[in-house]
């Protein structure tokens, strides 16, 4: 009973959002070879979603492209879900290891994906006015995976309806923590290179003069 | 490797669009012979290498007009019989030259006042003479007051403080441009108010303040507002009164009615030029953060230059020329305030200005514009600037272009884009004829080299039904067909799995 490969796996949890996190948990399925497959569709989900749609919905110019904003919103988000949701719940009696919470939560992610993608080819299709139909597969796509990412959740720590929730939130709140700290730490990255750098010019300066 | 850099340019002025603009300005390299740098601004703002649509051509002193040199002239005015009016401030004078700038015509020093008297002017810095009645008018400063008189040289009448309790007693009458309506009103600039233009009937009674600025919304302003509502009526006493910057120049444009102002204070970035109609409505109030002249101020040792519109002129196609007092260029928009040309700068050859706003007025001449004249006080001279071939055909093609006849305007557009491939209006100008002539594929391309997505979006859509129009048979038999081989793969499969189980059973 429910011997699934890998990807029989990630079709059964996409297509059961209340059942499948927990047969995968059931069973031990799910592999991290996957998860960085889907993180890295997720990549180019969104560069595909700015820079190959019809020309009528291009959001900005050519020359203004840069890859870091989708870096950002792909894997640094993914990152400090995963690891916020592992700090959270480790201290909320969650079952679920730090892998588990980053195959579960990725394969979560795909709907949302696919109806990127599935917009990318609309967008050469319709016209402005017809934004409505793109933003009803946006709309599906984000719920669907809400609602897997909630069920993961919930399998992957073994919780309650109620404590999912909580965290869930806690764990936004924390993402916020970390990146608050990233940014913190990167900043105080530069100003110890600015000093060093000052120090270097000044004392060369100094040896000329 | 030159691409390479240009790419590293472009990411820079992503990052840090105003120091990388204001580098490239610096950097760019002119395309003809003009002593300063002929640029114009693409889509996003960046500096671009142009051509130019105007070539200085020559420069008028007063030496060479043979009336002794100009002192720190003020003013120039172009009046409807083409004849310049140089208001020569220094020298206490007003100048009439012909419409060449070859000879001078008349000298106005002193008027005969309707009692008889003689009168001298003293520093006069406005000259405006009225399309209908040929009447001189002259903000005569130093003397606080203006003259409106024939041209002959007799008063008509003279203008004075105003005794009204709306003018405000303590406040000095210090007229510094003047024009009037065709209804015959006057409007005067004056230097210490921020209520607007002080307006008087054709009769010479004051009426009241017209076209003030808007204060700009800042957070400051808007902090001091909220403050305001909760405060008590003490308290709203001693707040901060939100004062907008006031205008210090004006145009009319005599056939439309409409006068045009600009402001040269950089203490605000809205409503720096106002289009205002007879009721005081101003119709570029949709463009109050359109940025005027340039784009980016510079910073360098400690001080901040940013475009001062000192001066503007609205040509008789309807584009408004605007003079900026920092770098002594002409910014040319349009009618709708799209940029058309930049010309001139500081510098000693001729096209360049002195340094440290020292020019002072524009005008133009000609049905299409073919001539702009700068008047530079710090030089004492008018310098003229003359339409390039260019520079023609990006006027006759903007002209059909904002009448609506878009078909004719393909031609000139087409010309300008091949001697200028930067120039995006060309662009746009060809999509739009070529989308009222269907050729959609075509409006879509240059809609896209333009980077206008709602113009390649509405070419797209007609593009659309056309080809669903042509190809309908074909996607409705596509369609069928489809669905014809998904029923007999289902029956397929349905029977080897049917197949498949009883072979297990058995």
């Amino acid at each position: 009973m429910m011997d699934l490969t890998q990807p029989q796996w990630v079709r059964h949890t996409v297509l059961h959002p209340f059942e499948g996190f927990e047969d995968l948990r059931w069973k031990k399925g799910g592999t991290l070879k996957y998860t960085v497959i889907i993180i890295a569709a997720l990549f180019f989900s969104l560069i595909a979603n700015d820079r190959w749609c019809g020309f009528q919905f291009r959001p900005l110019p050519d020359a203004l492209f840069s890859v870091v904003p989708y870096l950002m919103r792909s894997v640094v988000y993914f990152l400090a879900w995963v690891v916020g949701n592992w700090a959270v719940c480790t201290l909320l009696d969650g079952e679920g290891t730090m892998k588990n919470i980053c195959i579960y939560s990725s394969y979560a992610l795909i709907p949302y994906i696919i109806s990127t993608f599935i917009n990318v080819i609309l967008s050469h299709i319709l016209v402005r006015e017809e934004m409505v139909f793109f933003a009803a597969v946006y709309y599906i796509g984000l719920i669907w995976s809400g609602l897997l990412l909630f069920s993961a959740v919930k399998a992957v720590h073994q919780y309650t309806v109620t404590k999912t929730v909580m965290a869930v939130l806690l764990t936004l709140f924390a993402m916020l923590v970390i990146l608050f700290l990233a940014v913190l730490l990167l900043s105080l990255f530069q100003k110890v290179y600015v000093f060093f750098y000052t120090l270097y010019t000044e004392i060369l300066y100094r040896i000329r003069v | 490797m030159k691409q390479h850099i240009s790419f590293l340019r472009r990411q820079c002025a992503a990052v840090l669009c105003s120091l990388a603009a204001a580098a490239s300005v610096l950097t760019l390299t002119a395309s003809a012979d003009e002593p300063y740098d002929v640029y114009n601004y693409n889509r996003l703002g960046e500096a671009v290498p142009s051509h130019a649509g105007y070539v200085a051509e020559r420069s008028v002193s007063g030496t060479d007009l043979g009336t002794g040199a100009f002192s720190s002239p003020q003013d120039l005015f172009r009046s409807a019989d083409d004849c310049f009016y140089i208001a020569d401030t220094g020298n206490s004078r007003i100048v009439k030259t012909d419409g060449d700038l070859t000879a001078v015509l008349q000298i106005y020093d002193s008027f005969t006042l309707p009692d008889g008297t003689r009168t001298r002017l003293k520093n006069p810095r406005g000259v405006f003479v009225s399309p209908d009645t040929g009447r001189m008018y002259i903000a005569d400063t130093e003397n606080n007051r203006a003259l409106i008189c024939e041209p002959d040289g007799t008063v008509c009448m003279e203008i004075t403080k105003p005794d009204s309790p709306v003018y405000d007693r303590d406040l000095t009458f210090l007229p510094q441009k003047i024009l009037c309506d065709s209804a015959g009103n006057i409007y005067i600039v004056l230097s210490n108010t921020t209520k607007g233009a002080a307006m008087f009937s054709a009769e010479g009674e004051f009426i009241g303040y017209y076209g003030a600025n808007a204060v700009a919304r800042t957070a400051k302003v808007i902090a001091d507002h909220f403050w305001n509502l909760i405060a008590s009526d003490e308290g709203r006493r001693h707040s901060n009164r939100a004062a907008p910057t006031a205008f210090d120049n004006f145009d009319i444009d005599s056939e439309k009615g409409f006068i045009y102002t600009s402001t040269s204070s950089g203490a605000s970035d809205t409503d720096i030029v106002k289009k205002v109609n007879p009721e005081g409505y101003n119709l570029f109030g949709y463009l109050s953060d359109h940025k005027w002249g340039d784009l980016f101020s510079a910073w360098y040792s400690g001080t901040t230059y940013k475009t001062r519109i000192v001066d503007l002129d609205i040509g008789e196609d309807g584009s408004i020329n605007c003079l900026d007092q920092t770098t002594g260029r002409v910014f040319q928009y349009d009618k709708e305030a799209n940029l058309l040309f930049i010309l001139g700068g500081t510098g000693d050859q001729l096209g360049t200005f002195s340094s440290g706003g020292n020019v002072t007025a524009v005008e133009t001449k000609g049905a299409g514009c073919e001539e702009i004249c700068v008047l530079d006080a710090g030089k004492g001279a008018v310098t003229v600037f003359t339409q390039t071939d260019f520079g023609q055909t990006v006027h006759t093609a903007t002209d059909l272009y904002n009448r609506g006849y878009y078909e004719e305007a393909l031609e000139p557009w087409q010309t300008v884009l091949r001697q200028d491939g930067n120039y995006r209006r060309a662009c746009l100008g060809i999509s739009s004829a070529y989308y009222n002539m269907g050729r959609y594929r075509d409006a879509m391309k240059y809609a896209k080299r333009a980077d206008a997505s709602w113009v390649y979006n509405r070419a797209f859509g007609r593009y659309r039904s056309e080809w669903l129009r042509a190809h309908l048979n074909g996607i409705l038999a596509g369609c069928v067909l489809l669905l014809a081989a998904w029923i007999v793969l289902k029956q397929y499969r349905k029977k080897k799995h049917n197949r498949q189980k009883g072979g297990a059973a058995a």
